[in-house]
């Protein structure tokens, strides 16, 4: 150590100091969630009796039983599959085919379209939102899931976008050597560029699984009947309801978080390479 | 090529984008033109829409001069992203630096740096109002330690000024910190930024004698500008168009005393609770205009701070 030069010394100093500020600001970022996950674990009378003691003083993992009961989890759960699943199959579906017919297909007036695609990522939803849900009540959707999947089949701006700025970046010259073999324009599509595309249609689908399963809003404006929402809006219900409960609310939170923490684990890089890539032109 | 396999190609073009197409047509177009033909009109869905001319931007009008109702909304929904906004960039950029920092574990703290994006924001408002109830929450337990009186979030208004506490904080500023934790997707967006900068512009700076400030605000700042306007323009829309969060801290009223009354929750009472679709549909296109009105201003002053590839624009 002694023969260590000052600039070195500095070094290993600045990046203790480093590590250090890191742990801490890590630490607070995650302090909430441990909050809630010890609150989940605590007899109902500690939060309310001694709200501000850290641990559990014993650990009650029937909170989690009774709160699958109470809110009814695996029916909300149920809807919430559904939900995610219609919603990540249109949008893949959809969203992938347009972005061909903008990416590798020269028509008249696709300029043009694109602009247009464009622009309607820029139109606040307030402005759609009254006109659509009288069009749907009338045409029998309300109180329907479908109301919420049915619109994901019909393209979503900001992943047609995306996905058309990936398709681009695959060669021509694939596409003219399959033409030239005689394979129509959804073959091309279908065996050349969707296997091609896996990661950025998985990103997409990655993407579209949170929001359908965060969507708080959709529900709440389409549906009235409790047998069909889903976790995001009954658990809001729950709220209202059980706002005394907070051992039951967090445990419930905790259940509705996992699966959200664990699909990010799973699929880290394609959400951090869909995220970056939305950051650059 | 032949006339026929390019008359082909031209339309299998539009065959791709039809979904697209008809989802323009009945999810845009047709609500687009719908909306602003039914702010002109007394609408409760019940019975069909009455022609009532300008009514409803007359009374918009009236309601921002006396600070009422919409006037309200809009004055909450301006605090809360003038605070909201600048902070998370921020508190993105700051924790962006960090994790470009080459230390051991990098990895790891990114990941949990980033976790609490991930959380569903249903569940992170069920989590902040219990972290910030005013009796029972473990930040007043903290806060308690210093302040004799704690701030009352999600219960209380900032606008009552009282000198029993200097932590005035309400229902907009604990919206804010729920909006401070959940930074990550723009984190790794200017991490990746910093990531790309070339490392010959800081060696260059280390010659000159610049430190470690220098070096961030004479080569970092200016090249991540272009994302930190995108991050301005595109807080200014997600905070306006922020409603999940507030309907579940307020329990969909905008309470207490409207103090969470913003314009997306404004909007939806108007048309769901009170069946005035008219008015709804005249806020919408009001805020439409002030949000087209708000980028435009800022596209304009972007070119004297934002640099796109070190050249101001």
């Amino acid at each position: 150590m002694s023969s260590m030069t000052g600039g070195e010394m500095n070094n290993q100093r600045t990046s203790v100091w480093r590590i250090t500020l890191l742990i801490v600001v890590s630490a607070l970022f995650m302090l909430p969630l441990v909050l809630m996950l010890l609150a989940s674990l605590k007899p109902a009378e500690q939060l309310t009796g001694d709200p501000y003691s850290l641990l559990p003083e014993r650990v009650v993992w029937s909170n989690y039983q009774q709160a699958l009961e109470a809110i009814p989890y695996l029916k909300y759960l149920a809807n919430s599959i559904v939900l995610c699943v219609g919603s990540v199959v249109g949008t893949v579906v959809s969203c992938s085919l347009v972005a061909y017919g903008f990416a590798r297909l020269r028509w008249r007036g696709r300029k043009a379209m694109f602009a247009v695609l464009i622009a309607t990522m820029l139109l606040p939803w307030h402005v759609t939102m009254i006109p659509r849900f009288v069009l749907f009540s009338e045409l029998g959707l309300y109180n329907q899931l479908a109301a919420i999947i049915l619109p994901t089949f019909l393209g979503d701006a900001f992943y047609i976008f995306m996905l058309r700025q990936f398709f681009m970046s695959i060669p021509e010259e694939l596409s003219e050597a399959a033409r030239l073999d005689g394979l129509s324009e959804f073959g091309i599509y279908w065996r050349i560029i969707v296997p091609l595309s896996k990661p950025a249609l998985v990103t997409v689908a990655m993407f579209q699984l949170v929001v359908s399963w965060n969507d708080f809003s959709s529900p709440l404006l389409y549906l009235s009947d409790q047998e069909k929402f889903p976790l995001a809006y009954g658990l809001e219900q729950f709220v209202s309801s059980y706002s005394d409960q907070t051992h039951l609310l967090m445990a419930a939170s905790v259940m509705f978080t996992l699966p959200m923490v664990f699909l990010f684990f799973v699929a880290q890089k394609s959400f951090t390479r869909g995220i970056t890539m939305t950051g650059s032109k | 090529m032949s006339a026929v396999t390019q008359r082909r190609r031209r339309l299998s073009g539009w065959i791709f984008v039809s979904p697209w197409l008809l989802g323009l047509l009945i999810l845009f177009i047709y609500p687009f033109i719908a909306s602003f033909l039914w702010s002109f009109t007394e609408y409760d869905l019940l019975t069909s829409p009455r022609y009532v001319g300008t009514d409803h931007y007359q009374r918009i009008a009236q309601e921002i001069a006396s600070g009422e109702g919409f006037g309200k909304a809009l004055v909450n929904t301006v605090y809360f992203a003038v605070v909201s906004v600048p902070l998370s960039i921020f508190m993105a950029i700051s924790l962006a630096v960090m994790l470009n920092w080459k230390v051991r574990g990098q990895a790891i703290f990114r990941t949990l740096f980033y976790l609490p994006s991930m959380v569903p924001i249903v569940a992170s408002s069920i989590l902040w109002l219990w972290l910030l109830d005013p009796r029972d929450g473990m930040v007043n337990g903290f806060l308690g330690f210093f302040y004799e009186v704690p701030p009352l979030w999600f219960q209380g208004i900032q606008e009552a000024i009282s000198l029993d506490t200097p932590l005035q904080f309400g229902s907009k500023d604990g919206l804010a910190m729920m909006s401070l934790w959940g930074v990550g997707n723009f984190m790794l967006i200017y991490l990746a930024a910093i990531g790309d900068i070339e490392p010959s512009l800081y060696h260059a700076a280390e010659l000159d004698g610049a430190g470690v400030w220098q070096k961030f605000r004479h080569i970092t700042l200016p090249m991540l500008s272009p994302i930190i306007f995108f991050n301005l323009i595109l807080g200014i829309i997600q905070s306006v168009q922020a409603f999940t969060q507030v309907y579940i801290v307020s329990e969909g009223t905008g309470q207490p005393a409207e103090s969470s009354l913003m314009i997306s929750l404004q909007l939806f009472l108007s048309a769901f609770r009170d069946l005035e679709m008219g008015y709804a549909s005249a806020i919408a296109w009001v805020l439409f205009a002030l949000l087209g009105l708000a980028t435009w201003g800022l596209f304009r002053t972007s070119k004297n701070w934002v640099h796109y590839r070190g050249v101001r624009m």
